[in-house]
């Protein structure tokens, strides 16, 4: 998957997990996931349907350093690839 | 400046109550504790109705006799509960503790317990005690558990500096992040974690007695996402500082792509899991506890 097939996911994913009404399309790579209304429990969802979206396990404390959605797509492009 | 007064007034009274705590042998502070819950029981008219109507509900109990002789033992288990979780620091060592606890483990989940680091999420109730439980496991294993801090900061100051140590550590509720209990599994160690504390509106809603109850889903959520194994567990009160640590076999559920019906079919197993343990030792739950909200 290219970064921005995988940004489109990830946009599709988020938009399913988030309990929160969010303004999709302004969504960036510099968007903060925090501000995507994922909380402390709620980013425990997004995780699981992240890795039911990529269909890939990864550990899920390798994303307690990311912050943003750009980041979490070079996350993923780096475990897709691996 | 009314609440300060009433905080200093009860740290004024705790004090004195934990230095006779100390001197008295644990049959006696049990019976100290027992009447001290008897008086209570006989005053507190909300709570005991709060206690009744629970155990009422849960359809535990045959007859308004009974419902009223669970909700009195419920209160006497839950002062000798404080006291036994004060006294362990001076009666459990690595040494001792095996005289204290009978161990009544499932053989699979007893091999993660033991296995160099093998995180494992284990999952109580407000049954027995859970404290003890915890220390108790954290003579194999680190655990770190997760607590709400006292309403009353200087009894708070005062419980926490009483804590057993051992390996057991206690994270604040409003600092346990997802990322420190990600890492906690990932170490290797236990995360201790109670399925019967209401979740307000962000829980899901599992029966528990046959009425809904808001249930925190993060328990089923972590299992989840690391693929760590669960396992439920309590420890029951047999005696003076006696117990009974009982686990049953490791929970591994695969998922499915639906990720709500993945989560309630776990959360339903650990309700049923706590119920039977409740059934057997009605007495022991804190049915004070508020938890059809």
């Amino acid at each position: 998957m290219t970064k921005l097939e995988i940004l489109d996911q990830l946009r599709k994913t988020m938009k399913d997990s988030s309990p929160e009404p969010i303004e999709w399309d302004s969504l960036s790579e510099e968007t903060t996931i925090g501000s995507l209304g994922f909380d402390s429990l709620s980013i425990l969802d997004l995780i699981y349907d992240v890795q039911q979206a990529f269909g890939i396990d990864f550990e899920a404390e390798e994303l307690v350093n990311i912050n943003t959605v750009g980041e979490l797509a070079d996350f993923l492009e780096e475990t897709l690839k691996a | 400046m009314k609440k300060k007064l009433r905080h200093i007034t009860e740290y004024a009274l705790l004090r004195p109550l934990l230095a006779l705590i100390d001197c008295l042998s644990p049959r006696a502070a049990e019976l100290l504790a027992t009447v001290l819950a008897d008086i209570y029981f006989s005053g507190a008219a909300r709570r005991r109705g709060i206690t009744c109507d629970n155990v009422r509900l849960s359809g535990i109990a045959k007859s308004e006799v009974e419902v009223r002789r669970i909700a009195k033992h419920s209160f006497r288990h839950f002062a000798c509960l404080v006291i036994d979780s004060l006294k362990s620091d001076k009666i459990f060592t690595p040494e001792t503790w095996q005289d204290h606890v009978e161990m009544d483990v499932d053989p699979a989940t007893m091999e993660l317990m033991k296995k160099p680091g093998q995180g494992v999420i284990l999952i109580s109730g407000h049954l027995g005690n859970w404290e003890i439980a915890a220390q108790i496991i954290s003579y194999i294993k680190p655990v770190v558990g997760i607590t709400r801090d006292m309403n009353n900061p200087y009894t708070d100051k005062l419980m926490k500096e009483r804590k057993p140590r051992n390996n057991f550590k206690l994270t604040p509720k409003h600092d346990a992040d997802m990322g420190r209990l990600l890492t906690t599994l990932k170490d290797g160690h236990i995360l201790a974690l109670l399925i019967d504390q209401h979740a307000r509106k962000g829980g899901m809603m599992i029966d528990f007695f046959g009425t809904p109850a808001s249930t925190h889903t993060s328990h089923a959520m972590l299992h989840l996402i690391t693929k760590i194994p669960l396992c439920f567990g309590y420890c029951v009160k047999t005696g003076p500082m006696q117990f009974k640590f009982k686990a049953l076999p490791p929970i591994t559920a695969e998922r499915t792509g639906n990720r709500n019906a993945d989560v309630k079919a776990i959360l339903k197993q650990l309700t049923t899991e706590l119920e039977s343990a409740i059934r057997a030792y009605p007495e022991q739950y804190l049915w004070a506890h508020r938890r059809w909200r």
